[in-house]
C-alpha cells in the first residue's frame, strides 16, 4: 500500500508511502509494534490494530475529533 | 471516608445522589476538566506503563472529592462496576442510573446522560455530540469473569522491565489488559463508543470502570503486602516511585506514585473488605524427582520455594518441551533476585546453577512467550554438596584470563581483603564487560557496579574496602554477548 486514499465514516483517510497517515488532512501520529505487528494510536489508547488502515478507520469512526454523529 | 460500593447494589437514593452529583459537576464545567485532563495526558505516560494504576487512582480520587463537595456527603464513594455481574441487563444500566446501550447508531437515548441532556467534549473542550455506546460490538462480546480476575490477582510482581505493554510477569500489565485475560482494556472496548478514545471519561461509567480497576489493585496490595510498586528507580521518567506523574496537578495529596499507594491513608473503603489469602507456595524438595506443573493460561507465572540446608552448589532446572524462563530469589527474601535464565538447560529449558547459602529460596517460572501455554517439570538438585570452586583473585597478583562463553553467563571471583585500603578492580581486552562488587562476606549485597570505567569498553571499580571476603561478578554488557577478557586487582 504505497498510496491509499478513501472516505470512511465521512472522513478522508490518506496513507502515503504506506506510513504517513492523515485523516481530513490532519497528520496522525501512531506507534507500530514490530514484535506483535500491530498498530496503535494515542487517539485510541485501549486497542491495537492489524493494519494502519484498520486503525485509521477506527479513529475516524470512534474519536470525537473526527466522528460526525450529532444529537 | 469514601465508601465505594458495587454499583449494582446501590439503592434508589444512592443512585440518585451519584447521578445528581455528576450532573452538578457537568453543569459547573468541572466534569469536563476531568475529561481534558485525561484526554491531553501523554498516552504512554498514563497507559501501557507502571504509572497506569497510581495515575488513575489519583484521577478518580480527585473526582470523588468533587462529588462529595457538591453532594454535601463526605462518605459518597464512586461505585465500582463489578464486571462479572455488570452485563447489559445489570441494574447499573437502568434509566435511573447510567442509562443503557446506544441505539442502532450508537447514540445513548436512555437515562440521565442521554442525547439532548449530556454532550461529550473533544480534547479541546468543544461540544462534540451525544454520548455513544455499542455494547459488545467491538471484538469483545463479554466482560471479564471472576475466574479471569482471580487469575490476574495471583500475578506478581507489580511490574517488570521493559515497563510497557510487553512487561511479563507484571500484575499491572495483566490488569491493564496487554497480557493475560485482558481486564481493563476489555471493559473500555465492551462499552465501545465514547469509551474508546482518550476522551473516554466523557462517559460516567469510566469512573466506575476505573473504580473496579482500583479495587483489584487495592485487593492485590492487601493480598501481597511485600510486593511493592515498581520501578523504584531506573524506569522512564514519570514511572518511578517518586517521579511526578504526567497531567496530575498539585492537590490535597502529591502527584507521585508513592503518594497514592495506601488507599486507607486516602480514606478509601471498599464494601467488600475481605482480603484473599496469599496462595500457598508449593515446596520443592531438593534432590527429589522433578514435579509436573503447567502454565495453563497465557502470561501465567508459577512460584515455588525450596530449602537449602547448608552452603553448596545447587541446580534449579526444568524439563519438558516447553520454552521455560526461570528467576531465582533468596535467601529468605522473595524479592532479592539471585539469577535468571532462559535456555541454560536441555533444549529450551531453563537452568540455574549457583553456590547457595542456607535459607529459603524462591523460584519463579513462566514461559518465554507470554502468549503460550504448556507443561513442564521442575526440580532442584544439590551437586553433591560440593561448592563449585570460586577462583580467587589475588590483590597485586597475576591477572586471570577468562571468557564469557555463552549468553547470560557471568563469572564470579573471590577476594580475600586483609587490610582497610582503596582497591581497584579492572578488566582488560576487547569484550564489553560489566562488573559488580559484592560483600563483605556475602555474594548478595552489591557495593558497586561499573560498565565502561576502564579502557575502551572495559569495566573498572575503585573502592575503599574494609577487611573481609568480597566477590566480583563479571558479565557481558549485552545479555547475548560473549568474549574473552582478563581481570586484575590492585591495592593503592
Amino acid at each position: 500500500m504505497t498510496h491509499h486514499k478513501e472516505t470512511f465514516a465521512n472522513c478522508v483517510i490518506e496513507v502515503k508511502d504506506g506510513t504517513h497517515l492523515s485523516i481530513n488532512g490532519k497528520v496522525i501520529d501512531y506507534e507500530y509494534d514490530k514484535e506483535s505487528n500491530k498498530w496503535s494510536s494515542r487517539y485510541l489508547p485501549y486497542t491495537q490494530y492489524d493494519s494502519i488502515l484498520e486503525m485509521a478507520q477506527a479513529i475516524a469512526q470512534h474519536t470525537v475529533e473526527f466522528s460526525s454523529i450529532k444529537d | 471516608m469514601a465508601i465505594r460500593k458495587d454499583a449494582n447494589t446501590l439503592n434508589p437514593n444512592e443512585r440518585a445522589e451519584f447521578v445528581d452529583a455528576i450532573l452538578a459537576l457537568k453543569a459547573a464545567g468541572i466534569y469536563d476538566r476531568f475529561v481534558l485532563r485525561h484526554a491531553n495526558a501523554i498516552m504512554n505516560a498514563i497507559h501501557r506503563s507502571p504509572a497506569f494504576l497510581p495515575w488513575h487512582r489519583r484521577f478518580i480520587y480527585d473526582l470523588e472529592l468533587e462529588l462529595q463537595r457538591v453532594s454535601g456527603n463526605p462518605d459518597l464513594g464512586i461505585p465500582y462496576w463489578n464486571w462479572p455481574s455488570g452485563e447489559a441487563d445489570a441494574a447499573m444500566w437502568r434509566n435511573d442510573f447510567l442509562g443503557g446501550n446506544g441505539d442502532a447508531s450508537g447514540v445513548v437515548r436512555t437515562g440521565p446522560f442521554q442525547a439532548g441532556q449530556w454532550t461529550v467534549v473533544n480534547a479541546s473542550g468543544l461540544p462534540s455530540g451525544p454520548l455513544m455506546r455499542t455494547f459488545g460490538q467491538n471484538g469483545f462480546p463479554t466482560l471479564p469473569t471472576q475466574t479471569e480476575i482471580d487469575q490476574v490477582m495471583a500475578i506478581t510482581p507489580y511490574d517488570s522491565p521493559p515497563w510497557n505493554m510487553s512487561s511479563s510477569p507484571s500484575f499491572r500489565n495483566q490488569l491493564e489488559g496487554w497480557a493475560g485475560p485482558n481486564l481493563h482494556n476489555r471493559g473500555h472496548v465492551w462499552v465501545g463508543g465514547s469509551m474508546l478514545p482518550m476522551t473516554s471519561p466523557n462517559d460516567p461509567v469510566f469512573f466506575m470502570h476505573h473504580c473496579m480497576v482500583d479495587k483489584i489493585w487495592h485487593d492485590w496490595q492487601a493480598r501481597f503486602p511485600n510486593q511493592d510498586y515498581l520501578p523504584v528507580v531506573g524506569g522512564p521518567f514519570g514511572q518511578n516511585l517518586t517521579d511526578p506523574m504526567d497531567s496530575t496537578p498539585s492537590g490535597q495529596i502529591g502527584s507521585r506514585p508513592i503518594d497514592v499507594l495506601d488507599s486507607a491513608a486516602l480514606g478509601i473503603t471498599y464494601d467488600d473488605g475481605t482480603t484473599i489469602p496469599q496462595p500457598t507456595i508449593p515446596l520443592l524438595v531438593v534432590d527429589a524427582n522433578p514435579e509436573q506443573f503447567s502454565i495453563g493460561a497465557p502470561g501465567e507465572t508459577d512460584i515455588f520455594q525450596f530449602q537449602v540446608a547448608a552452603f553448596g552448589s545447587h541446580t534449579a532446572f526444568t524439563t519438558g518441551s516447553s520454552d521455560t524462563f526461570m528467576t531465582l530469589f533468596g535467601p529468605n527474601n522473595p524479592a532479592a533476585q539471585v539469577a535468571f535464565d532462559d535456555d541454560g538447560g536441555e533444549n529450551l529449558n531453563a537452568q540455574i546453577t549457583r553456590n547457595l547459602s542456607a535459607g529459603t529460596y524462591y523460584l519463579r517460572i513462566r514461559l518465554f512467550s507470554s502468549n503460550s501455554t504448556g507443561n513442564y517439570a521442575v526440580g532442584i538438585r544439590s551437586n553433591n554438596n560440593i561448592p563449585t570452586p570460586i577462583p580467587e583473585l589475588t590483590v597485586d597478583g597475576a591477572s586471570i584470563n577468562a571468557a564469557i562463553s555463552t549468553a547470560n553467563e557471568s563469572d564470579l571471583y573471590r577476594l580475600n581483603i586483609t587490610d582497610d585500603a582503596i582497591y581497584t578492580f579492572q578488566t582488560y581486552g576487547t569484550t564489553d564487560t560489566f562488573m559488580t562488587l559484592h560483600g563483605p562476606n556475602s555474594q548478595i549485597p552489591v557495593i558497586a557496579s561499573n560498565d565502561d570505567g576502564g579502557v575502551t569498553l572495559n569495566a573498572r571499580i575503585r573502592q575503599q574496602l574494609t577487611a573481609g571476603e568480597y566477590f566480583l561478578r563479571i558479565r557481558h554488557f549485552s545479555p547475548i554477548g560473549t568474549g574473552f577478557y582478563s581481570i586484575h586487582a590492585t591495592r593503592e
